[in-house]
């Protein structure tokens, strides 16, 4: 890290960073967005272990598949 | 980091940034979701509920999932579980990863490009500290749904970094096949540290093993024995297998039970054991149960290959013998087969656990789920196996080779097999089996020092100390005490090189060793010596041209300054090839009445004494006092009956670093040269003193007696002009003409820039060969230029150098004859001098001057002059003045002995000139059609105003015969006319032996002459 960049450059630099990883992410067909990636990088950079955030996010994406089929199976009987 | 960093307390950055994640992630629960039975009134108070219940329980089990991971190393199965401690490794794992992703999932590289590009602006930027943690996430992230239950991720053990890396050594560009590639998904990071793993599991699993292997064994032996027993060359008897003879439905559960039997056994298997199923016979066989389907049997014969192939590199690796080279290829094997064991090992953990997985559900399913099947296994050791068999077929072709033979061979490998997996392996291999070599080949180079205790470098210590090759008759340490052993030199390095590097290797040798200069050779060693390896050909070649320019130039420079190498040339030119005249002239002159003397009597302190005079008298005595300390006179051992002259030598000295350039090959070459330049310059320095007194004599004595042999000086001194103008043309063609010539080609050479030793030497021999071809000494078919003189050298002509000898020696004989005219000329001038003067007195007494009895001796003559002539001139002492009467008669006899002797003289002299003649002009002949211009020159400078007719060459095969037939008609022809001139001679002095009448008492200076010519 380069920490006498001033808080202009360094947002900045964010910025471009997040602009590549989302252009490798999009390569990669993660179907993360903008957020959920600054997110995602936030965390890491924090210090969380990238494999296990990835399983998280997967269980999630899980989840919300799961609560889809579970929302949206009901409605076809309803209507 | 994420384990030693992670923090007891959720922190509350992640906390906030998880809960939000979930929030995006989490998609708004629609209405239709909430469960229709309960029916709230206010849907949104349900709805916020419910997703804040969701949202708490969902970020509960993210704190949760992301808590167990960094601590979950006891999961085997777990990938996060061991990457906590590789992390390092995997920043540039995730993106080769990532690469071989897209690579697997598009044909087209296009997409690679764009993430190499993106992947290297990621880099260049600052902000972040865990790029490859995000690269992992999103990796993961992109992975295919498939995979989710990870029971079913079936990893490849190929893929296991090390074994990855190390045993098959390619590049990830190899495309992958069949199954393989969907297992490839979760390969990398998650398994990137198992190498400590798996060979646990395995010494675990062996521990409770051997109870049931040897339960198992027991029964198996029963079965074997009842059955046939069949059993399997590898690689050979692919075909035969036992026929299946239940149907495959009712066998299906049995297969199944065979299967996971074997696959348990497999590990053991491939480590080179028996197992329950399969045993091993002999080191070559392998036993395979009889009573298998035909696919599993097929399957096993597949899988049977790299079992055979451990098994037999094993026992390569435990053996002992065989050098160097031999050793380091078996440490290379060595180290490709503990990878395989890594191999093994995580294919065992595979097993167990697939065999684990089929324990809890005892299905086909069970199998299915667990991944792990023969033919997975067959897949997975495939890679391996080829790289075994590969092993296995260098190992059996290095049985009889060695050193470089050996890299030769594995050389040939890696440079031309088409296959690029074989020429990586071959590469990596010669990587390690190289290094003895290079160790050997710095030492060399750098220190001149062979150590080679098994005979495997291309540098050899040459033990035959007796040489074919008689010009080498001394041991010479330069020559003979290495040996370049063609067969030796591996294909890594070309000949060329491996020559400069011997001729390295010798020049410090012989530095060190011949010129004792060992201090430089350590300094040079330390200073330059570098560690050589395979593969920077371009290093090496440049430290070598290196090593070479700097060793040679210090071998020269050492030739020439410390032992004055160039100084010693020069002074044998000078003193043994007689480019130092005045020194020659008086040695020669202060020598000639010693040498005169028969060779027995010859003594070395004298020669010593004249030498020193001759030294301290001229120019050479501003000569070092090195180089005339080594010259030395001395008598050649072949004396028998021989006059100093033809056994004096001048010797030069020559010891030991020096004696490389200047052989004693070359020293016995300048004593031949030497020897033969010292006749060519007696005969010079003869005919030169019988010049001078017949010179001086015209004046004197000889005009006087000018009426009686007038004519013979007359024609004498012709040939003796015509001898001397031969023995000058020879000289300066020698000296001028060859040797300087030569030693200015010799000159040209040795200061040529970067001329090493060798070139010295050769150089050196071309310049002895080229004087005694060219100085008329070669014999045809000694020199170097054998071939085209060959046909001249094949007839039985004299050489040369014979042919010279005899021209000398008719020289020498002629100078005799004259010397012997000479004498008589005198005798016969004090002869006529006492007459006169008798008859002075005579006439003072008052008597006749010439009486009648001076006139008597003629008819005695006429009567008995033959056996008269015999006795010529045995005169009494006493005969002298008492008896005034008696000496008449004597001296008639006398005076017919004279006239004989004359006539004998005349004969010889005339025989000899015409000898010369006809040799002279035999040799111009053979001259004239030497194909060496120098020589044809020296033809043309003899006989520059054609006085010589040379024959044209008739044929060549009766050449020979033609020339000796015309010498001897040439020979008669000149005898004959010598005859008439005689004749007519003798009629001259018939008329003026009239005036003779008396004969000098005074004794004739001339022994034997006449006596000679008379015989």
């Amino acid at each position: 890290m380069a920490p006498q960049l001033d808080p202009v450059d360094k947002r900045q630099a964010a910025r471009e960073v997040i602009d590549i990883l989302q252009e490798i992410s999009d390569l990669l067909n993660t179907n993360l967005d903008r957020t959920e990636l600054s997110l995602c990088v936030s965390l890491i950079e924090n210090g969380v272990n990238p494999d296990a955030l990835a399983t998280v996010i997967k269980d999630l994406r899980k989840e919300a598949v799961n609560s889809k089929r579970v929302s949206n199976a009901p409605p076809a009987t309803t209507e | 980091m994420s384990t030693s960093t992670r923090p007891t307390t959720r922190p509350r950055r992640i906390d906030d940034a998880l809960s939000q994640l979930v929030e995006s992630l989490l998609p708004e629960i629609p209405l239709s979701a909430l469960p229709q039975d309960h029916d709230f009134s206010d849907d949104d108070l349900a709805l916020a509920a419910a997703e804040e219940h969701r949202h708490h329980a969902q970020l509960e089990r993210a704190w949760r999932t992301l808590e167990a991971h960094p601590s979950s190393g006891a999961d085997p199965t777990s990938p996060a579980g061991r990457r906590g401690s590789s992390a390092g490794e995997d920043i540039n794992h995730a993106p080769d990863l990532i690469k071989r992703k897209l690579r697997r999932e598009n044909a087209s590289p296009e997409k690679i490009v764009r993430f190499s590009n993106l992947y290297t602006r990621l880099l260049t930027q600052p902000v972040l500290s865990q790029k490859w943690g995000i690269l992992y996430l999103l990796y993961k992230l992109s992975e295919t749904d498939e995979e989710q239950q990870p029971v079913e991720r079936s990893r490849s053990p190929l893929m296991d970094e090390g074994n990855l890396q190390n045993m098959l050594g390619r590049g990830a560009g190899r495309p992958r096949r069949g199954a393989v590639v969907e297992s490839e998904d979760d390969e990398g990071p998650a398994v990137s540290s198992s190498a400590s793993q798996p060979p646990r599991v395995s010494r675990e699993s062996r521990a409770q093993r051997p109870s049931s292997l040897h339960r198992d064994w027991e029964e198996s032996t029963e079965r074997a024995s009842a059955s046939r027993a069949s059993h399997y060359e590898t690689g050979d008897e692919r075909d035969g297998m036992a026929s299946p003879t239940e149907t495959p439905a009712s066998h299906a559960r049995s297969t199944e039970s065979v299967e996971n039997g074997l696959l348990r056994d497999l590990p053991f298997n491939l480590q080179g054991l028996s197992s329950t199923n399969l045993q091993f016979q002999s080191t070559s066989v392998l036993k395979l149960p009889s009573n298998l389907p035909a696919p599993i049997v097929s399957l096993l014969n597949a899988l049977a290959e790299p079992c055979l192939l451990y098994k037999e590199l094993a026992g390569f690796v435990e053996s002992a013998e065989g050098g160097l080279v031999n050793q380091s290829l078996r440490a290379a094997v060595a180290n490709e087969l503990r990878s395989y064991l890594g191999l093994v090992a995580t294919l065992e953990a595979e097993i167990r656990q697939a065999l684990a997985a089929i324990g809890n559900a005892s299905t086909m399913q069970g199998v299915r789920k667990g991944g792990v099947t023969l033919k997975r296994c067959m897949v997975w050791t495939r890679d391996a196996t080829m790289a075994l068999r590969l092993m296995s077929l260098i190992v059996e072709e290095a049985r009889d080779k060695k050193g470089g033979q050996l890299i030769s061979l594995i050389h040939g490998f890696s440079s031309s097999h088409g296959d690029p997996f074989v020429c990586a392996f071959a590469e990596k291999l010669l990587a390690h089996v190289t290094r003895p070599f290079y160790d050997m080949l710095r030492l060399w180079i750098y220190d001149g020092e062979l150590s080679d205790p098994y005979k495997e470098f291309f540098v050899a210590e040459s033990d035959l100390r007796t040489t074919a090759d008689p010009r080498r008759t001394a041991t010479s340490v330069w020559e003979d005490k290495y040996k370049l052993d063609d067969d030796m030199v591996p294909s890594i390095i070309t000949q060329d090189f491996a020559k400069k590097v011997f001729l390295i290797g010798k020049s410090l040798n012989f530095i060190r060793y011949g010129c004792g200069d060992s201090g430089w050779v350590e300094a040079y060693s330390k200073e330059a010596s570098k560690e050589l390896r395979y593969g920077d050909t371009a290093t090496l070649e440049t430290s070598i041209d290196e090593a070479y320019k700097t060793t040679m130039a210090r071998l020269i420079h050492l030739m020439d300054d410390k032992f004055k190498l160039f100084d010693h040339l020069r002074a044998l030119k000078k003193y043994l090839l007689l480019g130092q005249g005045d020194f020659i002239a008086l040695l020669m002159e202060s020598l000639a009445s010693n040498l005169d003397r028969p060779a027995n009597s010859q003594y070395r302190h004298t020669l010593t004494a004249q030498l020193e005079h001759a030294i301290r008298a001229s120019n050479a005595q501003y000569d070092s006092p090195d180089v005339l300390r080594r010259l030395d006179a001395r008598m050649l051992e072949l004396s028998h009956g021989e006059i100093g002259w033809d056994c004096f030598t001048l010797e030069y000295k020559i010891d030991a670093p020096v004696d490389v350039v200047i052989t004693p090959w070359g020293s016995t070459q300048y004593l031949k040269v030497f020897n033969f330049l010292w006749r060519v310059k007696r005969v010079e320095f003869a005919l030169n003193s019988t010049w001078r007194r017949c010179m001086t004599g015209a004046r004197g004595v000889l005009g006087s007696v000018d009426d009686k042999v007038g004519p013979d000086w007359k024609r004498a001194r012709c040939v003796i002009a015509e001898m001397i103008h031969f023995v000058c043309q020879l000289q300066y063609y020698i000296l001028f003409e060859v040797i300087e010539s030569s030693w200015d080609q010799l000159q040209a050479e040795v200061s040529k820039p970067g001329c090493t030793l060798d070139d010295l030497i050769e150089a050196h021999t071309k310049y002895l060969n080229s004087i005694t071809h060219k100085g008329l000494l070669g014999s045809a078919t000694a020199s170097r230029y054998g071939v085209s003189t060959s046909a001249s050298a094949k007839q039985p002509e004299e050489s040369f150098l014979s042919q010279l000898h005899h021209i000398l020696k008719i020289m020498l004989s002629y100078k005799d004859a004259v010397d012997g005219l000479y004498s008589f000329s005198v005798a016969e001038f004090t002869r006529r001098q006492e007459l006169s003067a008798k008859i002075e007195t005579r006439t003072a007494q008052g008597r006749w001057g010439v009486t009648d009895r001076d006139m008597l001796p003629r008819r005695a003559n006429s009567r008995g002059g033959a056996s008269m002539a015999s006795t010529p001139d045995i005169r009494p002492a006493s005969a002298g003045p008492d008896g005034i009467d008696t000496p008449f008669s004597l001296s008639a006899q006398d005076l017919a002995a004279d006239d004989n002797m004359l006539a004998s003289l005349r004969v010889r002299l005339r025989d000899l000139s015409a000898d010369f003649k006809s040799r002279l002009t035999t040799l111009l002949s053979d001259l004239s059609y030497q194909p060496d211009v120098d020589m044809r020159f020296l033809a043309v400078v003899m006989n520059f105003n054609d006085v010589y007719k040379p024959r044209r060459r008739a044929k060549p095969t009766s050449g020979a015969r033609d020339r000796d037939r015309e010498r001897e008609r040439a020979k008669r022809k000149a005898a004959a006319s010598a005859a008439a001139a005689n004749a007519g001679t003798g009629s001259g002095t018939e008329s003026s032996r009239e005036m003779r009448r008396e004969r000098s008492a005074g004794a004739g200076p001339e022994p034997g002459n006449g006596n000679g010519a008379a015989t």
